[in-house]
């Protein structure tokens, strides 16, 4: 197998790594990185567990993405939504509407809303629940999870005006 | 309202914020120092085979691999992944006829994805590469996928003391004639004006908890083994462990983490004795062991599926006079909760409705599909779906309203619950029937969509459940907690009731600090210390707020007991007498005379002798409170759900459009969580019903052991949930709640199944009810 010498930057850090050809993005963060905030869930790319965030807040799984393609880009994990101890709103708002529960699928989750809202900050709920198609939550039954990109929706408007 | 400080009030979520940060740690989360990888070597060949011959030494040639483990390299013991039996008096489990057919790698492979074999090495990806070196010879045997096949005679036996392959059957001695009910069903259905009857299927369900299973295990240098685990019940699988390893408890401890999700699938074992083996294997190094999404599908239990008859018999005034049902199921390769689901699924149907006579059989079949276990609603499901449909097809024989016939006919309190001599303790199903009527406007509805002949067609159905709060009297019911006061008037909570996503931590702290008066925030729950923590059955049957919350309650009263004696001896006055508000006792009625409660916890820890009189001023020592609860009752919760869906009759399709689902839970301690537990239990019953089962090929080959084929409902095919708590405190349950964990799962099934029936005027008898079902239906109405 091939390796490659990559530079990755991670929630703001720089990270030079050698990886395998076939080495996922998902298996760099976690094992070689210690970044269990991303979580494996499928290894498909069905249930968007593994979801972070690259350039524009663009959403990928990083279970279907070899790290090597990824030579050179910012990544965001829920990791790096945090800044001076202060939670990303969306953060705030999955907390305020009792959107969690296990919290599995919630990194992934969050990463999506973040995506979600940052294409179209002020969504419907026809707009958010097709929005969230793709990242599975088998606890909530997605009610107060599409509460809470409600909330942050609204949240993120009062903050900007 | 009531005047509770916290209870009843949206605390928030204790570990919500380390959940959005990604900061809570799960068991895949844990890397250990010099921590080797296990794989289980898993047969994909056959679904039925036996092993003829199995050829580890090139694999265990394969630089980087630590050992190689066979069926003869680890315990011989005979085990069962259930851990049901622990909480039946011996007799009674020789009575049912529970049994341990499982090994940890077998010779007789029952299912495609049983396991054959063990490599610990020190990468995955090493342990993976030596898995492909095995050398397996099988001799393949006949595949029997359904009851009808595996009883047959000539089948192979799965096992020698299960002849037939019936797994299960309601024994004789406990049910007279194999039968569980009353009266005589073939006189009152000779009276009966009309019956009503069909054959149902109901589908092999599966949990898809988010978090797959990751297992570490470590036999350390003080011979004690530890094993790290995402379980539901840590309590019982450390005990079945310890008999299993023949380890003492005392020297075998269970860690937990996070546990994400669980819903029946982590009730009991999985894969907790094949890493303990590893580890016990290679002494001195932490094993991790990894089951990805598709192999978790195959090993961890599913829901029975299963063929279910009933027929009953009605008065033309309505009267259920006769209610004959037989639930066969197809167990699956082992025999995992075998006795319970078989006996359940006939026991919620006695408890539903008021049955003039009523007979219930029920039998499981060893089948080679994965094995079948708990899964949240446990049998609950099964007969919602067959009997909330045969319902509505005689309220439409008799031309009665679905909900007026549910509120005439449902039991009610002091009408036995779904054990005979254990009477409901309160039922608020009429207000839940009442309000959730109106709440999706139900008689208007009714009335606009009886007469449809478009291509989209609306229905709205409504289906009620009785469920349960613990296993009293069937199990065992037990939880032990401690409570610390802390010198400074804090508290701490130890116990062993996990949180697999439902909120218990956070409800359980509310029950805490509302008994001893303290705010939420000042008591800790110590929830994931193992060896601190007493017993715990652990989270099944609803129970963990009902009977923790029983537990913890009885701790805090006696802490509290204990403050309130010491407070009364400094006021000198009686026990009784005192009052706490804002962690100052005082005599009701003379603020004046008061002492703080810090007063009290200080002094007892830091307990100085008083040098001019050499005695101690104030009485010594640190406040615990203590209960090891045993709860006499099993408080059955209520509810009603109502689904509006539209059916395209063109493709087949159904769209839920709204759901409204009213539940009688007691009281509510968070009603936010409770809220949350009816949305997703609706999300699995809406798919139970319409989208969701595991499909096998002829060879038993499992089709879709995955997200990709597997269907659950995504954010856009759910409905608004309209979540109605209806609050009619229960006489038993602390603070008047009930479990509310399992029966938002059920009553939707039967609703949504109930709307398409008002759509179309077709019942379909198999869920999950597909387009092509209701296509074909359609066709033949």
């Amino acid at each position: 197998m091939n390796n490659h010498s990559i530079t990755l930057k991670i929630n703001g850090e720089e990270y030079k790594l050698t990886v395998p050809a076939n080495r996922l993005l998902l298996d760099v963060l976690r094992e070689d990185l210690q970044m269990t905030e991303t979580k494996y869930g499928c290894g498909t790319g069905e249930c968007g567990a593994c979801t972070v965030l690259v350039e524009d807040n663009k959403n990928i799984c990083s279970c279907v993405t070899l790290a090597a393609t990824m030579d050179g880009r910012e990544i965001t994990t829920v990791a790096g939504l945090e800044k001076d101890g202060e939670l990303h709103p969306v953060q705030e708002a999955f907390i305020d509407e009792f959107a969690v529960q296990c919290g599995y699928c919630i990194p992934g989750m969050v990463l999506k809303t973040v995506s979600m809202l940052s294409e179209n900050p002020k969504p419907s709920e026809e707009e958010i629940r097709r929005g969230l198609e793709g990242n599975m939550c088998r606890c909530t039954g997605y009610t107060k999870i599409v509460n809470a990109v409600q909330k942050a929706s609204e949240n993120m408007a009062g903050s900007e005006s | 309202m009531s005047d509770f400080k916290t209870v009843g009030k949206n605390e928030r979520k204790a570990d919500a914020r380390g959940k959005v940060t990604g900061r809570t740690i799960y068991v895949d989360d844990l890397q250990m120092p010099g921590m080797l990888y296990g794989k289980v070597v898993r047969c994909y060949e056959h679904a039925h085979a036996r092993v003829k011959k199995l050829d580890l030494s090139k694999a265990a040639g394969v630089p980087g691999v630590i050992k190689v483990l066979g069926p003869e390299d680890v315990t011989q013991k005979d085990y069962n992944n259930s851990v049901i039996p622990l909480m039946v008096a011996e007799e009674t489990a020789g009575m049912l006829g529970d049994i341990d057919d499982q090994n940890i790698f077998t010779t007789h492979v029952k299912h495609y994805g049983d396991a054959i074999a063990g490599i610990i090495a020190t990468s995955a990806e090493i342990a993976e590469q030596a898995a492909r070196e095995i050398i397996v010879e099988y001799e393949p045997l006949p595949v029997y996928l359904t009851a009808e096949e595996s009883k047959q005679p000539d089948a192979v036996q799965f096992v020698e003391s299960k002849p037939g392959n019936l797994a299960f059957e309601l024994p004789e001695p406990m049910f007279p004639g194999n039968a569980l009910g009353w009266g005589d069903v073939d006189e009152a259905m000779k009276d009966a004006d009309f019956v009503v009857e069909d054959e149902f299927y109901t589908p092999k369900q599966k949990q898809c908890q988010m978090e797959p299973n990751t297992y570490i295990a470590l036999y350390d240098d003080e011979e004690r083994l530890h094993c790290w685990t995402s379980t539901q019940m840590p309590k019982s699988v450390h005990r079945t462990l310890s008999k299993l390893f023949d380890i003492p408890l005392s020297r075998f401890k269970l860690h937990t983490e996070a546990i994400g999700g669980g819903f029946g699938a982590r009730l009991g074992m999985i894969l907790e004795p094949e890493v303990c083996a590893m580890a016990l294997a290679v002494p001195g190094r932490h094993i991790k062991l990894q089951s990805p999404r598709e192999e978790d599908w195959l090993t961890s239990p599913s829901r029975h599926p299963g063929r279910y008859k009933m027929k009953i018999g009605f008065k033309n005034d309505g009267t259920p006079v006769a209610c004959d049902a037989k639930f066969v199921s197809y167990k699956g390769a082992y025999y995992i909760d075998g006795s319970g689901v078989a006996y359940t699924t006939g026991a919620w149907l006695s408890s539903m409705y008021k049955w003039g006579t009523l007979r219930y059989k029920g039998e499981t079949y060893f089948t080679n599909q994965s094995t079948c276990g708990a899964f949240r609603g446990y049998g609950n499901p099964q007969t919602n779906f067959t009997m909330e449909q045969l319902v509505d097809r005689a309220c439409n024989k008799l031309g009665m309203d679905p909900v007026e016939w549910r509120k005439r006919w449902h039991k009610d309190v002091g009408d036995d619950g779904w054990c005979a001599g254990v009477p409901l303790s309160s039922c608020a199903l009429d207000e839940c029937l009442d309000r959730g009527a109106e709440a999706i406007g139900w008689k208007e509805k009714r009335a606009k969509y009886a007469q449809q002949s478009g291509v989209k067609r609306k229905g709205i159905g409504v289906g009620v459940m009785v469920h349960t709060s613990g296993a009293m009297p069937m199990l065992l019911e037990h939880t032990v907690s401690t409570v610390k006061l802390n010198e400074d008037a804090t508290a701490v909570v130890t116990l062993a009731c996990t949180d697999i996503g439902q909120g218990s931590h956070t409800t359980l702290r509310q029950i805490a600090a509302e008994t001893l008066g303290f705010p939420f925030e000042d008591v800790y729950m110590n929830v994931n210390d193992m060896d601190a923590a007493g017993y715990d059955i652990g989270a099944h049957a609803s129970r963990t707020l009902y009977v923790g919350g029983g537990s913890v309650k009885a701790a805090c009263e006696d802490a509290k007991q204990q403050l309130f004696e010491r407070a009364a001896n400094e006021l000198e006055a009686n026990p009784d007498d005192l009052v706490m508000e804002e962690k100052k006792i005082f005599v009701k009625g003379s603020p004046d005379k008061s002492i703080l409660v810090e007063d009290i916890t200080r002094v007892g820890v830091y307990n100085y002798i008083n040098p001019e009189t050499g005695q101690r001023d104030k009485e010594p020592g640190q406040i615990q409170g203590y209960s090891s609860y045993f709860p006499n009752h099993n408080s059955p919760p209520f509810g009603a759900c109502f689904a509006e869906v539209e059916v395209d009759t063109e493709t087949g399709e159904v769209t839920i459009l709204e759901a409204v689902n009213a539940t009688d839970i007691g009281r509510a301690i968070n009603p936010a969580i409770v809220e949350g537990q009816l949305d997703g239990g609706a999300q699995q019953g809406f798919g139970f019903a319409l989208t969701e089962e595991m499909y096998f090929n002829e060879d038993g080959k499992c089709l879709n052991n995955g997200f990709t084929d597997y269907k659950m409902l995504g954010a856009s095919d759910m409905p608004k949930m309209t979540d109605i708590l209806v609050e009619n405190p229960d006489p038993i349950g602390p603070f008047g709640a009930k479990g509310v964990g399992e029966g938002g799962l059920v009553s939707p099934i039967g609703a949504v199944a109930n709307a398409i029936y008002n759509a179309i005027g077709v019942q379909i008898t198999e869920a999950p009810i597909t387009p092509e079902k209701i296509l074909a239906a359609l066709e033949n109405s």
